[in-house]
């Protein structure tokens, strides 16, 4: 709402209209901006998506609740913040309509046509429009994840597509340091149609209306494991993963940790030199029926013994996590994107400017 | 330092914008406490001088670490130093507001010399931070810091133009043109801060598949944009002070503030690795 139009409108006489006076006016804009400042507040100081356990511990028994009860612990998905960006847009639609003609019939009646006149009606449209994609793609999007060693094929959730790991690459610099993360990939949809192509970090790549992502990487180790000398059973397990004998499943081994190049430092901690296979150790720890039986380290190879069974870790391999992302209405925030910055470019640097100021300060 | 001759470039050069940023900033005290124009003009000079030894050593830096230098904490306190010595040299110029230079020419000085106690080894850039939208992400917010930390010293002088009286003030301009020009610095930053975070969104989903996370250092951005929004409103209303304008121009600069330094030191998120 701008003054001109806000002081024609006589408030109290015209009662019916009063709510939509209300709705539409800056003062309402105001209000919900600044709560919603506020809210941005809460959600960047209070950590989001963490246990009421966890509030309890850092804030005390009274805050965890308040903090639970009115969402503060999700501010960013909650109702009341969705009622407010929502409060927003029809402001912002309703003030957008009924400044619509004002700015018409000016254009209209100007001589020299000037696009400036439109800069700040074009600006709200850019904004609203950001904001409905925005919110639109929440709830068009989907994401997957799929991990595994080069060679490996999976199923791509339950999407219908396979996804198969061709092969897997850290690019390491001098120092040691990553330079790149590279996974070859193909993926092949229900009709066997197949599309082959990498995804590296910031170079996610495109099949079927997803694009892949590289997005971490792990150690992860083969493990043959033994019964009175045989073979019985030989697993692939990431590091944090566990494996079993399938006769004996309360005897567990767990994969805690791989340092490729180990060594000791100089107060006593474990640690990897480089990232290369020199002086290979995976870090495991035993349980039986879920206490601790032993925790140690070893290298490829080394039979990790508990009675009658006995587990061998080798042939450390990296393993890569893939995220592929369906987002069919990304384009909209693209537009949106534009609209927005022309709107504001329009706004402030076409509008003759000393015009603006006599308008405004006169 | 990967190169000594240029590690060497950089950091004397450094040193010296330094000096030079302070050395401006104590003329344009002298010409507050003076009144002599010459003060003036010399502290113009020296700023400009630490300005163009600072870009030599922002380029020094680029080629010896063989990309944009506009990755980690130090790099980004320097540019951004030299984003605000840059806006200010230009708003000066074309307002002929020499008074400005008491206030932001030290806030250069402290900035440059926030970056000077930072980390200022070259490190190896994680696959994340290689990607040309960065390099848009970063020029963008630059010339929009810079923008708002003019603003913010226009407003301080706005708001002290009623409280002090005397010969200092004589040579500040009408609250009209003061409230001019803090318009345009503000509009000027708040179209490059929607900038950055449009390619910002853009990088992140390039490097993460989506475009927010609603990170701390994410989130203070919106709250500084939204700030400025309404600043940018607040002035369209007749009804409004300029006095409440130019204090919000002063909560937006602190927004910025912490936006940059609050967060990477007292919230974690995806931008921590910026700290390193
Ligand atoms: C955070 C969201 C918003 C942003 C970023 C925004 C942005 C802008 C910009 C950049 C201008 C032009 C300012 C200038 O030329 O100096 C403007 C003007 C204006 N805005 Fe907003 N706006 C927002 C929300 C709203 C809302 C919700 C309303 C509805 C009441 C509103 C009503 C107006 C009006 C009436 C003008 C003056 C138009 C004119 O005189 O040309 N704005 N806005």
């Amino acid at each position: 709402m701008d003054g001109a139009s806000e002081t024609k409108t006589t408030k109290e006489k015209n009662r019916p209209q009063s709510w939509l006076s209300v709705l539409k006016s800056m003062q309402f804009s105001f209000v919900l901006l600044f709560i919603i400042v506020a809210a941005c507040i809460a959600g960047s100081v209070i950590p989001q998506g963490a246990s009421e356990a966890v509030y309890r511990q850092m804030y005390g028994n009274t805050w965890a609740k308040i903090i639970v009860e009115l969402n503060l612990d999700h501010i960013f998905t909650c109702w009341w913040f969705v009622l407010l960006t929502a409060l927003l847009c029809v402001n912002l639609i309703l003030c957008s309509v009924s400044r619509f003609p004002a700015v018409l019939r000016a254009w209209k009646s100007s001589g020299r046509k000037n696009i400036g006149m439109w800069g700040s009606w074009i600006t709200h449209l850019g904004l609203l429009l950001l904001i409905i994609s925005f919110a639109t793609g929440q709830y068009t999007s989907r994401e997957e994840t799929v991990y595994g060693i080069a060679g490996s094929t999976q199923p791509l959730g339950n999407t219908g597509l396979l996804v198969t790991i061709d092969s897997f690459k850290a690019s390491l610099r001098e120092d040691y340091t990553v330079e790149q993360y590279t996974a070859g990939l193909t993926v092949t949809d229900q009709q066997g149609n197949k599309k082959s192509g990498s995804a590296s970090v910031n170079h996610p790549f495109d099949a079927f209306g997803y694009s892949f992502y590289q997005d971490s990487m792990g150690w992860a180790s083969y493990v043959d494991i033994y019964k009175s000398g045989d073979l019985a059973k030989t697993d692939l397990i990431c590091a944090g993963e566990y494996t079993f004998p399938n006769d004996l499943p309360s005897l567990v081994l767990l994969f805690n940790k791989f340092y490729p190049d180990l060594d000791r430092s100089e107060d006593g901690g474990y640690y990897s030199r480089t990232p290369l296979l020199n002086n290979p150790h995976f870090l495991y720890t035993v349980y039986y029926n879920g206490s601790v039986l032993g925790m140690g380290l070893a290298a490829p190879g080394t039979s990790i013994d508990c009675n009658e069974y006995s587990f061998i870790m080798r042939d450390p391999c990296e393993y890569t996590l893939i995220v592929a992302k369906y987002d069919p209405l990304s384009w909209m925030l693209g537009v949106s994107a534009l609209v927005l910055l022309a709107g504001l470019f329009i706004s402030f640097y076409v509008k003759p400017w000393e015009k603006k100021r006599s308008k405004h300060e006169g | 330092m990967k190169d000594s001759i240029l590690g060497n470039i950089e950091s004397i050069g450094f040193m010296a914008a330094l000096v030079l940023y302070f050395a401006g900033s104590v003329l344009y005290f002298v010409y507050a406490g003076t009144k002599k124009e010459k003060a003036a003009r010399i502290g113009y000079v020296l700023v400009f001088a630490g300005l163009a030894v600072h870009t030599v050593c922002i380029i020094a830096r680029g080629i010896n670490a063989g990309r944009l230098p506009l990755t980690n904490q130090f790099e980004f306190a320097s540019a951004f130093a030299w984003g605000i010595a840059l806006c200010f040299l230009v708003f000066v110029k074309k307002f002929s507001f020499d008074a400005l230079g008491m206030v932001v020419a030290p806030l250069v000085f402290l900035v440059a010399g926030y970056a000077f106690m930072q980390n200022r080894e070259i490190n190896s850039l994680m696959p994340a931070l290689q990607s040309g939208w960065l390099g848009f992400h970063v020029c963008t917010a630059i010339v929009a810091y810079g923008s708002f930390g003019v603003a913010f010293g226009v407003a301080v002088f706005f708001l002290l133009k009623g409280k002090i009286k005397g010969q200092l003030m004589e040579r500040v301009p009408d609250e009209k043109t003061l409230d001019n020009i803090i318009y345009r610095a503000v509009a000027l930053g708040f179209l490059f801060l929607t900038l950055c975070m449009i390619t910002g969104a853009i990088w992140a989903k390039r490097a993460w598949g989506s475009y927010w996370n609603w990170d701390p250092k994410e989130t203070w951005s919106l709250i500084t944009w939204i700030i400025y929004a309404i600043f940018l409103h607040l002035r369209l209303r007749g009804t409004v002070s300029g006095r409440k304008a130019a204090i919000l121009a002063l909560i937006g600069f602190i927004c910025v503030i912490f936006t940059y330094v609050g967060v990477n030191l007292l919230l974690p998120g995806l931008h921590s690795y910026a700290s390193a």
